[in-house]
């Protein structure tokens, strides 16, 4: 099955479906508050636990709220804040790659080794870490998530910045008078963003996959606000009499995850770009 | 997550780790299985408990556990149904007029484990080793205010108290600390609180075989004083996962589920469905209670407190929520506590009467907004739960969505438990979910945090008008010795205090057991942390 992946992979059909599917919950998210059926945090215990219906299409869960609009809601947390990570991350890493990138010496060997000690710790331990300093709550969670993955935007573009940077039309720029920040805008900054948007393409997949873990682990989002890891730690209490509670939230984020996965390999084996430095 | 060169690799890793698990599992319980069918006697019985038993020393805290610690040691009294405090290892005892010398009559012919005598001596040099570590024990009335044990002869001896402390006796019948060890399990300073050579008891059961965190054998004590119990064995095997205990009930390797929040209230009801199984719940042992704390500017108006609580609707919530498990509660402590029967006018769910109230207080609805204002401040509270607790959880999200409907916005925040008793105690919350203490805790310890600052609760009612003089009457019923006047004090602090609606009854929390068809004569023991296997019995098949 894997390497079956693996050459479809590499098919521009893979880019397309994968490309659909988002495109289809990031429109959902948008969405969500016009298509859900009901109000996402409606209570309504006369009602709970009650099996899909034409009004509650995948039923309701231990407090009577309908399923569905949860999981479209669910998707505006997941996709919303995981996009919000990879533009702060991006930002910061762009800023910190290029200063280092360009102009070398002792302020690349700090801001590297910075990185280098960040990048040492397991994510998650650092995130749980961070999390547990600042409280409970998806802000702190972003922010921690955003504090442990600037590191990699950095470090790859610190990279690309180094090898650009001899290259003749930087030095063109350079004697034809350009100052530094408008060689960095300018020149710098267009050619090293498309790799990063397909790097950035894999990391939005194991944002989602953070978020949910720590929303799961009480972390994360705080309730009643619908959000699919909050959703499968709500529904593992059921398991017995309800396993689709945890079912339809973990669906979501197989498909949401594979598809970023998915994607950006496919992109990053067409453009010939490299993941990993 | 950026370690691993491809994202495959991952994926096998997880799906070739997560069979090598499940297969791991499923063998080492078809090996148990098979192991015990053979060794198991007829008159035995097998239970899960999720913890390790911890060491069997009578006074000690965590990790022992309260149920193996009340099957090896006996109390002086013992606590019924009701309150009723019975002779145990004490034949009888009298109170002086002062309240403050108890002289207590010892059981003849009771004997431990070791074959050394229970005698007046022993129990002078049990108090002696609880005493001389009275800090971790300074939780309990009684050692608070006990001065000094002496021996008048061989089985009687007297307790001296320091100040009348009527739950004295009550307290005696608690798990821990006051049981007692016999001779041969001192170490040789006597201080028991580093630790014990052996576990030496008078009770019914002998520890016969122990492996940590695995299980622990108990045989029936030959030489019990007492009742022998039916049983000749019970072994408790240690099952730290919830869902992985109801698989071993279900596979039959194990006869009895008990304890509280043993099992989830989905796979206990799932299990009573089947039909299979026998399935039981206890009394009330304890009621689940909001704390509205008074220190709040908001929460001080009595008028907020009573449409709060007219704002809800409690049958549903708990009916919805505990699937059925839990009783509606009306009363902060249930009656069958001593001196809790009080009439109580059960505050009804009447969103009119809420909004009349929060209208009274000033708390108005501006035009076009959801939250009430007053003087520009929108009536904003916070609830805090324990975020482990689905319970908690589930009803905080609950009395969000109910309070919004009369104009009352609630935030929801889950803590760390330990955050949310360190918040308690500092008085730092809004609304809070508290519990009282239980049979046979209660009542005095319930109305002992109502004035004792340092629990969170008295800090919690100190913006009542009346809140000296219920401390006042507080100090008086705890040391009052006169029966009729205690039971008048109780009767006004429980009233004052169901007017005030500091405490928010919710709910009744119940004990829970299943257990298989040819386990017999289950019964719940009075005090709740008491082992219940005296009684039970097993059909020979």
């Amino acid at each position: 099955m894997i390497s079956s992946i693996r050459v479809g992979a590499k098919s521009n059909w893979a880019i397309a479906i994968c490309a659909v599917v988002l495109l289809v919950f990031f429109l959902v998210s948008i969405l969500a508050p016009w298509i859900a059926p009901h109000d996402p945090i409606q209570v309504n215990l006369a009602l709970k636990l009650s099996s899909p219906s034409w009004e509650y299409p995948l039923g309701t869960d231990h407090l009577g709220r309908c399923n569905l609009s949860r999981l479209l809601y669910g998707a505006r947390v997941s996709l919303g804040f995981a996009s919000l990570i990879f533009v702060a991350s991006l930002g910061v890493g762009l800023l910190v790659g290029t200063i280092a990138g360009y102009r070398g010496g002792w302020i690349d060997l700090f801001l590297m080794r910075f990185c280098d000690g960040v990048m040492a710790f397991p994510n998650l331990v650092l995130v749980l870490g961070i999390v547990g300093l600042l409280g409970p709550g998806l802000w702190q969670v972003v922010l921690a998530l955003m504090m442990v993955q600037w590191v990699y935007y950095a470090r790859m573009i610190r990279g690309m910045v180094v090898s650009m940077k001899q290259q003749n039309f930087i030095t063109a720029a350079r004697i034809s008078g350009s100052s530094t920040g408008k060689i960095i805008r300018r020149h710098l900054v267009p050619n090293v963003l498309p790799p990063i948007l397909v790097m950035g393409t894999l990391e939005m997949g194991w944002a989602i996959m953070d978020i949910s873990a720590l929303s799961f682990l009480g972390l994360g989002i705080q309730p009643p606000t619908p959000e699919w890891g909050a959703m499968i730690q709500e529904g593992k209490n059921f398991i017995r009499s309800q396993p689709e509670l945890m079912l339809y939230p973990g669906l979501m984020i197989l498909l949401v995850v594979i598809s970023f996965n998915v994607l950006g390999e496919s992109l990053s084996e067409r453009f010939g770009v490299k993941r990993r430095y | 997550m950026h370690k691993f060169k491809s994202k495959k690799s991952i994926l096998l890793a997880s799906i070739t780790s997560i069979f090598l698990v499940l297969t791991g599992c499923t063998n080492n319980e078809t090996a148990s299985t098979s192991n015990e069918s053979t060794e198991e006697s007829a008159n035995s019985i097998t239970l899960s408990w999720p913890r390790d038993i911890g060491s069997l020393n009578p006074h000690v805290y965590n990790p022992s556990q309260l149920l193996t610690q009340s099957m090896v040691y006996e109390p002086l009294v013992s606590y019924e149904d009701g309150g009723e405090i019975q002779p145990h290892l004490a034949e009888s005892w009298s109170i002086s007029e002062d309240g403050l010398e108890y002289t207590f009559k010892l059981r003849e012919g009771v004997k431990f484990t070791d074959g050394s005598p229970f005698n007046a001596e022993i129990v002078k040099k049990n108090f002696d080793a609880v005493l001389k570590n009275k800090s971790s024990h300074s939780w309990l009335g009684v050692i608070n205010v006990l001065e000094e044990i002496k021996v008048v002869d061989e089985m009687t001896f007297k307790m001296i108290l320091s100040e009348p402390y009527y739950p004295a006796i009550q307290d005696l019948a608690l798990v821990r600390p006051v049981r007692f060890l016999g001779e041969s399990g001192f170490p040789e300073d006597g201080d028991t609180s580093k630790g014990i050579t052996e576990p030496v008891g008078t009770g019914p059961w002998v520890l016969e075989d122990y492996k940590k965190d695995e299980y622990a054998t108990f045989a029936r004590n030959p030489d019990y004083w007492g009742e022998s119990p039916e049983l000749e064995k019970v072994t408790i095997k240690i099952i730290p996962d919830a869902e992985t205990r109801v698989l071993a009930f279900e596979k039959g390797e194990l006869d009895l589920i008990y304890g509280e929040g043993a099992i989830s209230m989905d796979s206990f009801n799932y299990l009573k469905e089947t039909g299979d199984y026998q399935t039981a719940s206890s009394n009330p042992v304890g009621t689940r209670t909001l704390l509205l704390n008074s220190t709040n500017e908001k929460l001080a108006d009595l008028n907020v407190r009573l449409a709060l609580q007219h704002g809800f609707d409690k049958a549903a919530m708990v009916e919805g929520i505990t699937l059925g498990l839990e009783e509606k509660a009306d009363n902060i402590l249930s009656t069958n506590f001593p001196y809790t029967d009080i009439e109580v006018e059960p505050v009804d769910y009447n969103t009119e009467k809420a909004a009349a109230y929060l209208d009274e207080a000033g708390w108005k609805l501006p035009s076009g907004k959801t939250v009430r204002e007053k003087e520009g401040q929108p009536l904003e509270l916070e609830i805090m739960y324990d975020k482990t607790d689905p319970i908690q959880k589930a009803m905080s999200e609950t009395l969000q969505a109910e309070w919004s409907a009369i104009g009352v916005k609630l935030n929801i925040k889950g803590e760390e438990l330990t955050t949310q008793i360190e918040r308690r105690k500092a008085g730092k919350f809004d609304v809070d979910f508290w519990y009282n203490y239980g049979a046979p805790y209660d009542p005095h310890s319930f109305i002992n945090v109502v004035a004792e600052k340092g629990w969170g609760v008295s800090e919690a009612h100190s913006n009542l008008p009346m809140k000296a003089e219920l401390d006042q009457q507080v100090q008086e019923a705890l040391a009052s010795t006169d029966e009729t006047k205690r039971k008048e004090l109780y009767g006004s602090i429980l009233t004052t205090l169901q007017e005030q609606s500091v405490f928010v009854p919710i709910s009744y929390i119940k004990k829970t057991v299943v257990y298989q068809n040819d386990v017999k004569e289950f019964i719940f023991p009075a005090n709740r942390d008491e082992q219940p296997f005296n009684e039970i019995e097993k059909a020979s098949n």
